[in-house]
């Protein structure tokens, strides 16, 4: 079958003129500030050594909550449009009459976007190897960091297709995107939290599993895991963080390891719903809803 | 080569295709005619897989296009009557996209590409963006794009609807064209006589039921006839369509198992003389009854404003 043509046509169009350039330099502008920033801050510290490995942890672990944080920014706005847009723009029947299964168009948007991710991630790479200038960091803390924000970005991407194929408009779509991104974020630490206020319950194992949910959870714990508590990871939804260590909790897998996984189960969910529901002729429940739905909109032509 | 049996879509409650029967065979150029919101463009949308009907069966070559949507949409090309364009793309980028779709690479590519251009007059636009074509040449160019995969059927919903007279009849050109490569076509219009010269046959749609379908002359026959006579008679059938074809305006007759229809070129007066003389030589003439009057609706509807626009 070779590439999928959708991807490489969305690359050809994304790639081109002057707008990824600018998100590319952008987003290294961005990163580069924090981390002059906080060599800066470090530097200039009286209480710390310039040799100590303190600086590169602390430069690190800032670029990589910063990277993290434009990660979980952009990659709604790269997908929250992938399926909505082509129907705004009336080309998703021209696709859909083709040979081209759904799924096939659906993963050619997700792929693409997720490329567009990666370049980024592997643009910033020579900021985060200043971090190895002052030692204490290796490679592999680099790769798992990296690898964590792919499955991160395929997620979040998941996410934006799955409202892009069900609502109609990118404006709402774009929307619930945010909004469940900020729910996974935060919307469960405050579940967990008012479970813990409200009933008196400390242990912290029950509240574990909503937390793999947690793409910052799982973040946290990622870093928590490579360096321990330093790095101001514990200042920093320490309560996460510490759950990674916490010897209650060793018993279940750690955050982020948890998080992985429910970030691949619901990719998967997404996706087959995504590609289902742009499917004209499936059978079934799904079918009917539209149906349903179309009735209302009914036009002339 | 195409067979449509019993076609039903309901959009909820509403029926916008009932019954529909239809068999069109290879080198077909079928004209599918009716006013907006007949149902054409619901019926074409099922042939090409984008919408599911509620009942009934269609066959391509004997194959049902659900069951082997695939293959089905290898040697199927369909214009939509609205369609979008990428921007950001060019028009030979725009072509290739779709034959990379169908696995067509390389050298091949671009020879299906450049002969696609020369054919719809777009050669000289290869270099530029899509979005910034006119709306005729988007057309020409859409219609390029359901050939790359060089289908055996061509399902064209309105394609020369919006353009104006010129790019109307380059349109009309380019088909002409596909006619002559022995492509099998589906046409949509809502003007009748748009299709007339192109058509090989014709069916014409009102309310999603097929009204009338058949050979290009005897669909135009009948529509611009105007009157057309059903008579019933309890014996002497013969006899009566010898008497018939005596009147001069008398001009087609369909003759079934105790009933004739007769397509009338005249008015009142001449039907009215038509029965006294079949009724004058003993004809047993039971009901004499001019068509129902919801034939002639379509044919007013389909053929309104042919004036202006031929004028
Ligand atoms: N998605 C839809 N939902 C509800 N009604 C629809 C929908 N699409 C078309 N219709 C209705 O079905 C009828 C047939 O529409 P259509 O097939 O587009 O007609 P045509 O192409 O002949 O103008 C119209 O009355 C139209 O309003
Ligand atoms: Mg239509």
């Amino acid at each position: 079958m070779g590439i999928n043509p959708v991807l490489l046509k969305e690359l050809k169009v994304r790639m081109r003129g002057w707008r990824a350039a600018g998100i590319i330099a952008l987003y290294l502008l961005v990163l580069t500030a924090v981390a002059v920033f906080i060599i800066y801050t470090v530097f200039t510290d009286p209480y710390t050594s310039s040799i100590d490995p303190q600086v590169s942890i602390g430069a690190y672990t800032g670029l990589a909550i910063i990277q993290f944080i434009l990660i979980m920014f952009i990659v709604p706005a790269l997908t929250a449009g992938a399926i909505s847009g082509e129907r705004e723009k009336q080309t998703l029947d021209l696709v859909l009459c083709t040979k081209l299964r759904p799924i096939s168009i659906i993963t050619g948007k997700l792929f693409a976007s997720t490329s567009q991710t990666l370049l980024l991630i592997i643009a910033s790479f020579p900021i985060f190897s200043m971090v190895f200038l002052f030692g204490g960091i290796s490679i592999k803390e680099i790769t798992q960091l990296f690898g964590f924000y792919m499955v991160t970005a395929v997620t979040i991407g998941s996410i934006g297709i799955f409202f892009s194929t069900h609502l109609k408009r990118t404006t709402a779509s774009t929307v619930l995107t945010y909004g469940t991104l900020a729910f996974l974020a935060f919307g469960t630490i405050f579940i967990g939290v008012f479970y813990i206020r409200i009933f008196y319950q400390w242990d912290y194992e029950k509240f574990l599993p909503l937390l793999y949910s947690n793409p910052l959870a799982g973040f946290s714990s990622l870093l928590a895991e490579q360096f321990g508590y330093y790095g101001g990871i514990n200042s920093f939804l320490g309560l996460s963080a510490g759950l990674g260590r916490n010897s209650n909790a060793v018993k279940a897998i750690s955050p982020w390891l948890g998080n992985i996984i429910f970030d691949a189960v619901l990719s998967a969910v997404l996706l087959a719903l995504s590609a289902a529901r742009i499917n004209p002729v499936r059978k079934g429940i799904f079918g009917f809803l539209r149906s349903g739905r179309r009735r209302k909109k009914a036009s002339g032509n | 080569m195409l067979a449509i049996r019993n076609l039903n879509k309901r959009y909820g409650r509403f029926q916008a295709v009932s019954d529909l029967n239809l068999d069109i065979s290879e080198g077909e150029i079928f004209g599918f005619v009716g006013p907006n919101g007949a149902g054409k463009t619901t019926t074409m949308k099922i042939i090409c897989g984008l919408l599911r009907a509620t009942s009934g069966e269609i066959t391509l070559d004997g194959t049902d296009i659900i069951q082997n949507s695939k293959s089905i949409k290898e040697k199927i090309g369909y214009m939509p009557d609205f369609f979008g364009v990428y921007d950001d793309l060019k028009v030979s980028e725009y072509l290739e996209f779709y034959a990379s779709i169908y696995n067509i690479k390389g050298q091949e590519r671009k020879r299906i590409t450049d002969d696609l251009l020369e054919l719809v007059d777009l050669n000289s636009k290869r270099e530029a963006y899509v979005d910034s074509l006119s709306r005729g040449m988007k057309q020409r160019l859409c219609l390029a794009r359901s050939l790359v995969h060089n289908p055996r059927l061509l399902v064209l919903d309105e394609p020369a609807s919006g353009m104006d007279p010129r790019a109307r009849f380059e349109m009309k050109e380019i088909l002409k064209n596909l006619k002559g490569m022995g492509k099998t076509i589906i046409i949509s219009s809502h003007i009748l006589s748009e299709l007339a010269e192109l058509c090989t046959s014709i069916g014409i749609i009102d309310q999603g039921r097929m009204v009338i379908s058949g050979s290009n002359a005897e669909i135009m026959q009948q529509v611009y006839n105007k009157k057309v006579v059903k008579l019933k008679v309890t014996a002497r059938l013969d006899d009566a369509v010898l008497i018939l074809k005596e009147y001069p305006f008398v001009d087609k007759l369909v003759i079934g198992e105790n009933t004739i229809q007769a397509g009338f070129k005249g008015g009142d007066g001449e039907m009215s003389r038509v029965l006294s003389g079949l009724i004058s030589r003993g004809i047993p003439v039971v009901s004499f009854a001019q068509m129902d009057g919801n034939l002639e609706d379509v044919f007013m509807k389909v053929t309104r404003g042919e004036e202006e626009q031929w004028a």
